[in-house]
């Protein structure tokens, strides 16, 4: 039966005119559904493309709520993330409106709905990881909250430097991430002199090791960029002779593995090595177009950062990063007391880390819940889809 | 001895305060580096921490507007860096884990459920359901907390603390002795008052993480992904899942109790706003509780299938009865997250026990063995499905609050479905919970399932016996379970005996009537004849095909089981007391015709002792067929009848009222 489909599908795979007539004559229910779906998903994911700054000139793009929804921002991951949770929610309708129960249990939706909740399994790593990147994220920000409050008065004394460098120093190189080694170096502060010469004792020594996989909880060889690989495995885009529900089962697996790849490239994962290649968005489908830009554009932005061993892309972390680089540069030159100019230049770069601070440290929070609120979907989704098709399958093959 | 800097400090207390710091400033001095201050002369400590307090008196008195200028002044910077250093330092030497053999000891109110399970492995063998489990583990673990105080030698001063939440099973531990807390307060104290509070989080909760890290892999938490605990064995699980239980329970109650109380002691009521301390908890146990419970959500979502229910109760069991623990270590806003995370992962494994209940009813409606078990014998299915039940009824507790929707009988989920059996629970007056509702649709669900088996015999009287032995042993087990009992309750009970007497009737019926149908009457006289009345050939042919009949009765049903032996005793009474009756009667009044004529041994081949000790021969499950036997001659049969008669009376005063009543309707 299965072996037959195949073969009609490759036959039809190769006569291509034919492809649309032959599915347009299939008694397919789920049609309306599918062209909703489609509709869905563009109105969902094309804003998200929108250039904010530009967009929002009228109000000004200095004002917070416009930077705050920066391309890759902490707002902009939730925006993703709400239209991720609108497609499920449609998809879940969709796949369970209950007019017929007899396809799911037929090829190939036998083992595409399955597959979708392997890869949902999957996703919920993902999630978990991600929650975790937040927390080193976290981290940084409280670094660069302690050199935004180092900074906040002129004209600066060598007191103020001192304390502004540690941060620094601890901010940066949370930023630097060993992806090999899962980055776990995020949790330590240096002490105020370098490093110790004998005075530590044996024993504090013995432990600083430890600091460094704190903040992840997932094992030594997991691998973020592996599991997003394992997540698009073997999703094959469909035949056109495929119903149109078949259809519905491929793009929710699509969307699923685009949003994840997105997280994972703007939160600070475990080993991301080689995340840029990993994600067949299907080109040439007019619902996946918005994704298709979303994913070059975030690709680009990878490749750029990817050399250097990055904490991801997420444009707060990136602009805490420039600043922090800039005012240890600064601070590194510091000489009581600064030249004017140099000491304005030096306010206004604490001044800007204070104001990405104020906005991490109000979208953190949020962002973290709303990840939260991904697994919770994925799992109740899942748990749902599955009660149904196990019922389903056992009811038409009773003797199963 | 007093310290010499000690009291109100003037201009020259200023002086030498400087002085102080700076020579502790550790970029400049080689000696400041290599010392820690805190580790050394308790002299040296005081001086340092008056002459930080003299540095910030002065700020104070300069600028009284601006509290957060101290971080501007030089050498509070450098006092500041010095006591980072210092307060990281004194942490880290108080960081070692907490070992697990004095952690494990720890175990109150060892969770019977545990037990359980061992249990159910054996579920499908003839395990007896577990009654006195319970109490077993508990063990009192009063001498913990002071064995292991560590280092400090101290415990006085927590001592009303624990006495307050004493009414919960939390039971902190000394992470830190109470000297080195007086320290570690002492220069928090001086870190937040000069604005590096933020400093002072992140030294705390880096070092104090890394201690949980190392406590946590003494107890065996495992970094596993949930996709890691998908792909493994169910038995591998279930070891986790026991180690898990109790390395939670040390973890909540001990550990991260520990961290709270340790963070409040160094933490509490400095600063301006209330919540530092608390900060300092979240951020050293956010990660680690996160990380704890990632496990129990895994388990969780795992897929549901009917060995799987009694490990997730027992989780669920732990995690419900830790949640109220849960509630008060994480009592902040700040750890909402965390509570909602506990409180979601109990509902799934609520949601996942109720799915498993379900996917249980329908896989014992969809059993689809359909080789019938040799003998008419107890199915396995039906041992497996009486003794899984049976764990349910241990597990009431949890379940009866869990399962609160009556079984879906009539339900969408089934309709249309022709395989699943009619049951009215409106019928039942007995007022039954939801649970009980399900235990006795299961069993309505098994009948059904074994009535479809049961035409798979090609004999109806086999088919007759087996229902009966199955059905009998679903009463055995509900009658030899209080609880069950209790939750079937009588009225289907009584349902159910009465449904195994009627197949045994039925039985009776299908296997003997055409066998006791050769000693009617009828058909044997001869109308007109005055001389005896009796054709000897209709009776010689009547004793033949008696004798043919009863030799392949005990011939086949020799092989055939009943297993229980009191069932089985009753069975053979009730044949005998129909059997032999007819037969002595039958022979009473013809045995004569056969015996004036020639071969009476070929016609009357048994005694009705024979049959007798034949009839005992039946349902022994000897596959080989058994000769019968003539044990002894037809023409001793006159001496033992009397002594029959009045065995028969004792055996009918003994055998009860369940087969006697077979007679009734027997010779109807």
């Amino acid at each position: 039966m299965w072996a037959g489909a195949e073969n009609q599908g490759n036959f039809l795979g190769r006569i291509s005119i034919r492809r649309n007539q032959v599915a347009s004559m299939e008694p397919d229910t789920h049609v309306e559904d599918l062209d909703q779906f489609h509709k869905l998903i563009s109105d969902k994911f094309s804003p998200l493309l929108t250039d904010y700054p530009h967009h929002h000139d009228h109000d000004g793009d200095a004002t917070p709520s416009a930077a705050g929804d920066a391309f890759l921002s902490a707002a902009w991951v939730r925006k993703l993330l709400d239209a991720f949770v609108s497609c499920e929610a449609e998809f879940r309708a969709v796949l369970l409106n209950g007019r017929d129960l007899t396809q799911i249990v037929k090829p190939p939706l036998d083992r595409w709905i399955p597959d979708l909740f392997d890869r949902v399994v999957k996703a919920l790593d993902v999630c978990n990881a991600v929650t975790h990147g937040v927390e080193a994220i976290r981290f940084m920000l409280h670094q660069a909250q302690i050199v935004a409050s180092a900074l906040e008065q002129r004209p600066f004394t060598e007191g103020q430097i001192r304390r502004a460098r540690r941060a620094l120093a601890a901010v940066l190189s949370s930023i630097v991430v060993d992806e090999r080694d899962g980055g776990g170096k995020t949790t330590e502060r240096s002490w105020s002199f370098g490093r110790r010469g004998g005075g530590a004792s044996s024993k504090e020594r013995h432990h600083a090791p430890n600091f460094r996989s704190l903040s992840w909880s997932v094992a030594k060889n997991w691998s973020a960029a592996k599991q997003i690989q394992a997540i698009s495995s073997n999703l094959y885009t469909p035949r056109g002779g495929e119903c149109s529900l078949a259809q519905s089962v491929y793009i929710m697996g699509m969307v699923l593995v685009f949003v994840m790849w997105a997280m994972v490239a703007c939160i600070p994962c475990q080993d991301r090595a080689g995340l840029g290649t990993h994600v067949p968005v299907p080109k040439n489908l007019g619902w996946a177009q918005s994704i298709n830009v979303l994913q070059e554009k975030i690709g680009e932005e990878w490749k750029k950062k990817e050399k250097k061993g990055s904490s991801g892309l997420m444009d707060e972390v990136v602009k805490v990063e420039k600043l922090a680089q800039s005012l240890t540069e600064l601070t590194d030159n510091f000489h009581y007391p600064m030249e004017e100019d140099k000491e304005a230049e030096m306010a206004a770069k604490a001044a800007k880390l204070a104001e990405v601070c104020r906005r991490m440290e109000d979208g953190l929070g949020p962002l973290q819940r709303q990840v939260r609120e991904v697994f919770n979907r994925l799992v109740k989704g899942r748990a749902d889809v599955l009660e149904v098709f196990d019922h389903a399958i056992k009811h038409c093959n009773p003797s199963v | 001895m007093e310290s010499e800097d000690g009291g109100a400090g003037g201009g020259g207390g200023l002086e030498t305060a400087e002085k102080i710091i700076l020579r502790w400033d550790s970029t400049v001095s080689e000696e400041a580096r290599e010392k820690m201050i805190f580790s050394g002369d308790r002299q040296e400590v005081d001086r340092y921490l008056q002459a930080v307090d003299e540095i910030q008196r002065s700020l104070h008195s300069t600028s009284l507007s601006s509290p957060s200028s101290g971080d501007r002044n030089p050498t509070l910077q450098i006092a500041m860096a010095r006591l980072e250093d210092e307060f990281r330092s004194i942490l880290l030497s108080h960081s070692s884990a907490v070992d697990s053999d004095s952690l494990l000891v720890d175990t109150p109110r060892s969770n019977s459920g545990s037990s359980h399970l061992d249990h159910f492995s054996a579920a499908a063998g003839e395990a007896e359901p577990e009654s006195d489990a319970g109490d077993a583990g508990d063990v009192d673990a009063g001498s913990f907390t002071d064995g292991s105080s560590h280092g400090g030698g101290r415990g006085g001063s927590s001592s009303s603390r624990r006495s307050i939440k004493s009414a919960t099973s939390i039971r902190e531990i000394d992470l830190i002795p109470a000297d080195a807390i007086a320290d570690l307060r002492s220069i928090a104290e001086r870190m937040i008052a000069a604005g590096f509070l933020r400093e002072c989080i992140q030294v705390y909760g880096s070092v104090r993480k890394s201690a949980i890290d190392a406590s946590f892999k003494n107890l065996g938490i495992e970094k596993l992904s949930i996709g890691d605990i998908q792909r493994l064995e169910w038995e591998v699980l279930e070891n986790k899942i026991r180690r898990w239980i109790k390395a939670a329970k040390v973890c909540i109650r001990t550990l991260f109790a520990s961290e709270k109380r340790l963070s409040e002691e160094i933490f509490e009521g400095l600063g301006s706003g209330s919540g530092s301390d608390d900060a300092c908890f979240l951020e050293t146990v956010k990660g680690p509780a996160i990380q704890l419970f990632n496990f129990a959500e895994a388990i969780s979502i795992s897929r549901r299938s009917p060995e799987k229910l009694f490990k997730i109760l027992d989780l669920h069991d732990a995690l419900a009865d830790l949640f109220p623990d849960i509630e008060i270590v994480f009592d902040s806003k700040q750890a909402e997250s965390i509570r909602v995370q506990a409180a979601e992962i109990l509902s799934r494994l609520a949601e996942a026990a109720r799915g498993i209940l379900s996917e249980f009813e329908n896989a014992v409606l969809r059993e689809p063995s359909k080789v019938p078990v040799p003998g008419g014998t107890i199915h396995p299915l039906t041992r497996y499905v009486m003794n899984y039940i049976s764990l349910i009824s241990d597990y009431k507790q949890t379940l009866n609050e869990l399962i609160v929707s009556k079984p879906s009988s009539s339900g969408a989920r089934y309709s249309g479905d022709q395989s699943v059996p009619e049951f009215d629970f409106g019928e039942l007056e007995e007022e039954r919970t939801p649970l009980a509702l399900h235990l006795i649709w299961i069993i309505v669900i098994l009948e059904s399932n074994l009535e479809g088996k049961s035409h798979h015999y090609k004999d109806t009287a086999l088919a007759h016996l087996f229902m009966m032995n199955n059905v009998h042993y679903i009463v055995h087990k509900i009658k030899g379970s209080p609880e069950l009992r209790e939750m079937i309750g009588d009225e289907y009970l009584r349902k159910l005996t009465g449904k195994f007497r009627l197949a045994a009737t039925n039985y009776q019926r299908a296997a003997w009537v055409k066998v006791l149908h050769c000693l009617r009457d009828e058909g044997l006289h001869v109308s007109g004849s005055f001389s005896s009345g009796v054709s000897k050939s209709v009776l010689r042919e009547r004793f033949k095909s008696f004798n043919a009949m009863f030799e392949e009765v005990h011939r086949t049903q020799s092989a055939w089981l009943v297993p229980d032996t009191q069932l089985r005793e009753e069975l053979r009474i009730s044949i005998s007391e129909k059997l032999l009756p007819a037969y002595r009667s039958f022979l009473g009044r013809f045995r004569s015709h056969i015996e004036s004529g020639r071969h009476p041994e070929q016609y009357i081949k048994y005694s009705w002792e024979d049959l007798d000790a034949a009839v005992m021969d039946l349902f022994e499950g000897n596959p080989a067929a058994q000769q019968l036997r003539r044990k002894s001659g037809l023409y001793f049969a006159r001496a033992f009848f009397i002594s029959k008669i009045v065995g028969d009376r004792v055996r009918k005063e003994y055998s009860g009222t369940a087969l006697l009543e077979l007679g009734k309707q027997f010779t109807t």
